[in-house]
């Protein structure tokens, strides 16, 4: 693999017209010709056996619901990705019996994991939430922000292997779950948002007994009659220290509505990072940048804030991609059980209509508590289909007599078709009949095969790895592009847009590589890379299925 | 680290347990609630009625403000900031009076409770009903969507009736 890389570095392109290498190309069984997509959980045998935990079984406290979450990122620069897994706490009656421990896993390349947490000085036991991956001090190594319940926690990564974590660390001292790294203010540093859920103390986490009724069973309260805690914002010093700028930058939780999901996107095409906060229960944030870091609230008037009947819904993550290839960045919002996901296309104009019932997404989520999810091009036929994880948050699901629900729930794949989903998941491989309670996901190619492929952290569970065999239908493109607001790329005549997103999914990071499945095409005509001041680089017939670096 | 509720609901104990003592004491010489509570409660009961007059009245100032400045903002030209009144307008106030508004539903005040179980009306709202506020965003949309005069006429005309029609 790192010879791989040497061999990357010789292709590094910038400005000129090139054409990188073919990347080696490992080939596993692939799925059977007619079922669309296929996964398969390599968990245990990648090593992956730690067990998240989110307090006791019967979850009398709403904490105990949220999960955690994961961030796929390559944190040795080996090429290859790696895994950091959010862990919660076990309690027993209003004991806690194990601090679960966050955990490093370094990807090897040959399909398995390594556990190196202590090795790289991490392995925090607090309650965790979520993780946000950025480069705070511009040193080219992916720096780790943990959300918990408690104080956040930021770690430096030394680019030896190991991280230090950053003495006064910004954040929340509460249950905080979202967070997103992005140059909100143009200045070429990583700035930080975090989201507040809900007032919580661990006292009252350990002696929560269930009053609320739900389907003649109690269960948790929350999160109305719970109170919420404000979301915050940071600026970066350009050195990595961080001073918090929350009303300065017009990003104050006015509503202090419950936040549970958090990507930076350029909603308009303005080459400027704007905010989407996916608040439960509460009409959904949008914050429109104006160029300097100042935000305007405007999710009331663009369309993104309710759905199609005007109904906040109960917000519990976000996918922001090109959904119907148009070049304009749409949403995906992940929504609570009884409730459709909602996919807010993009008209223009910062404006957005709710597609989801015409497009085929209502049947299929309605019934599902939907966390965590990805836009991605699953059969590398050119469009992006729709993974989401669900999974409820009441265990009282299970007990009888039968709710029509439960706890554990399977997960969605949606195929994309013409800018029509159809539910495929039956049909998707022994992965997706692996049945958990899932929260947190985050999607890249794990395993260098130009596909992509999903981790899922679930509750009081081992992680699902979801390994793509799908059978592809077209050739692949991964652009590595720090730094790039967004990447176009014209093949077989077809235009594809990946927008620069940080964030996303449910408390958890993916891959920050724009990754392209193209369809039947032998090359890729034309390759634009626009960066964040305007400018643009452009390769012209780029050759397909590699990874190709592109520097400004 | 207390929540910061906790001041508020020892203070309402408090209360709760001072009225069980006066009620207590009144039930104590006589069969019937002493007529002097019955007028405080019918006091208080014109009081709780006045506050709910009140609270119609100021969301209906706030509803007015919204529409006077969509159309200010129609006049100016100003199109995008006109479909952001209406969506005010629609929304009964921006964020920060939507967590006001949650503040009082989860503290139990519903403005239209028989009408919230209805489906007439989102949660804690006032004066704009579901439909009224499905149809003022729609409107507030069709501006923002509007490439000519004759369309952006049309959705301010939507509005407009709209509103009109929640104008007692």
């Amino acid at each position: 693999m790192r010879s791989f890389i040497l061999l990357l570095g010789l292709l590094l392109v910038g400005g000129c017209g090139g054409e990188g290498e073919s990347r080696a190309k490992t080939v596993p069984v692939k799925a059977r010709p007619d079922a669309p997509f296929h996964f398969v959980d390599t968990a245990e045998a990648a090593g992956l056996r730690t067990i998240t935990w989110c307090g006791r079984p019967e979850k009398p406290h709403l904490l105990e619901s949220g999960g955690t979450g994961v961030a796929l990122f390559d944190y040795d620069g080996d090429g290859d990705l790696d895994l950091y897994l959010v862990n919660g706490w076990r309690l027993e009656g209003s004991e806690v019996v194990e601090r679960g421990r966050d955990v490093l896993y370094r990807n090897r390349g040959d399909g398995t994991f390594e556990d190196v947490t202590r090795e790289a000085g991490l392995g925090l036991d607090a309650w965790g939430c979520g993780v946000a991956v950025g480069d705070i001090d511009g040193d080219g190594h992916p720096d780790l922000f943990v959300t918990n319940f408690g104080p956040d926690l930021l770690y430096r990564n030394n680019g030896d292997g190991t991280f230090s974590a950053v003495p006064d660390s910004p954040g929340i001292d509460g249950w905080s779950a979202p967070a997103v790294f992005f140059d909100a203010d143009g200045d070429g540093d990583q700035d930080l948002f975090v989201g507040g859920y809900v007032e919580a103390t661990l006292e009252e986490v350990l002696h929560a007994k269930p009053t609320l009724s739900w389907k003649d069973r109690d269960v948790m309260l929350g999160p109305f009659g719970l109170e919420g805690l404000a979301n915050r914002y940071f600026e970066n010093d350009g050195r990595g220290r961080f001073v918090e700028a929350t009303d300065k930058a017009g990003l104050t939780d006015v509503g202090e509505y419950f936040s549970f999901a958090v990507a930076a996107l350029d909603v308009d095409d303005d080459n400027d990072l704007d905010l989407y906060v996916a608040n439960d229960s509460n009409p959904n944030y949008l914050y429109q940048n104006d160029g300097s870091g100042r935000f305007q609230e405007v999710g009331l008037w663009s369309g993104a804030a309710f759905d199609v009947n005007s109904a906040a819904q109960a917000g519990m993550g976000v996918v922001p991609g090109d959904f119907d290839n148009d070049g304009k960045i749409d949403l995906f919002v992940a929504n609570f059980a009884q409730d459709s996901s909602t996919l807010y296309v993009n008209a223009g104009d910062c404006l957005f209509v709710d597609e989801s019932q015409p497009r085929g997404l209502r049947d299929p989520t309605y019934g599902p508590l939907s966390w965590g999810g990805a836009l991605a091009d699953f059969d590398l036929d050119g469009d992006l289909d729709i993974f989401v994880a669900n999974g409820h948050i009441y265990p009282q699901a299970d007990d009888p007599p039968p709710t029509g629900t439960s706890f554990a729930q399977p997960n969605l794949v949606l195929a994309n078709h013409d800018g029509h989903l159809q539910d495929v998941s039956r049909n998707a491989g022994p992965g997706l009949e692996v049945v958990r309670s899932s929260r947190g996901s985050a999607v890249g190619d794990i395993d260098g095969d130009g596909d992509l492929d999903l981790v899922i952290a679930n509750v009081d569970t081992p992680t699902t790895l979801l390994r793509n065999d799908t059978q592809p239908r077209g050739a692949w493109l991964l652009v590595s592009a720090a730094g790039a607001h967004r990447v176009e790329v014209t093949a077989g005549g077809r235009r594809f847009v990946r927008p620069y997103v940080s964030g996303g999914s449910y408390v958890s990071a993916s891959d920050p590589r724009f990754h392209f499945g193209l369809g039947e095409v032998e090359r890729v005509e034309r390759l634009a890379v626009r960066w964040a001041d305007g400018s643009e680089t452009e390769l012209t017939d780029v050759a397909v299925d590699q990874l190709i670096e592109v520097n400004r | 680290m207390l929540p910061k509720n906790k001041g508020a609901v020892m203070k309402n104990k408090c209360l709760i347990m001072s009225v069980l003592i006066c009620v207590a004491a009144g039930f104590a010489w006589s069969q019937e609630t002493p007529k002097s509570m019955v007028e405080t409660y019918d006091a208080l009961a014109d009081s709780i009625l006045a506050l709910k007059r009140v609270e119609e009245h100021f969301v209906r100032s706030m509803l007015d403000g919204h529409r006077h400045g969509a159309e200010a903002y129609m006049k100016a030209g100003d199109y995008r900031r006109a479909a952001a009144e209406i969506a005010l307008f629609a929304s009964e106030g921006d964020n920060a009076i939507g967590g006001v508004r949650k503040r009082l539903v989860e503290g139990g005040h519903h403005h239209h409770a028989d009408g919230e179980a209805k489906g007439l009306y989102d949660p804690g709202f006032v004066v704009v009903t579901r439909k009224a506020k499905q149809q003022a965003l729609a409107a507030s949309a069709a501006l923002l969507a509007a490439k000519t005069d004759d369309e952006r006429n049309k959705a301010w005309q939507q509005f407009v009736a709209v509103a009109d029609s929640l104008e007692k």
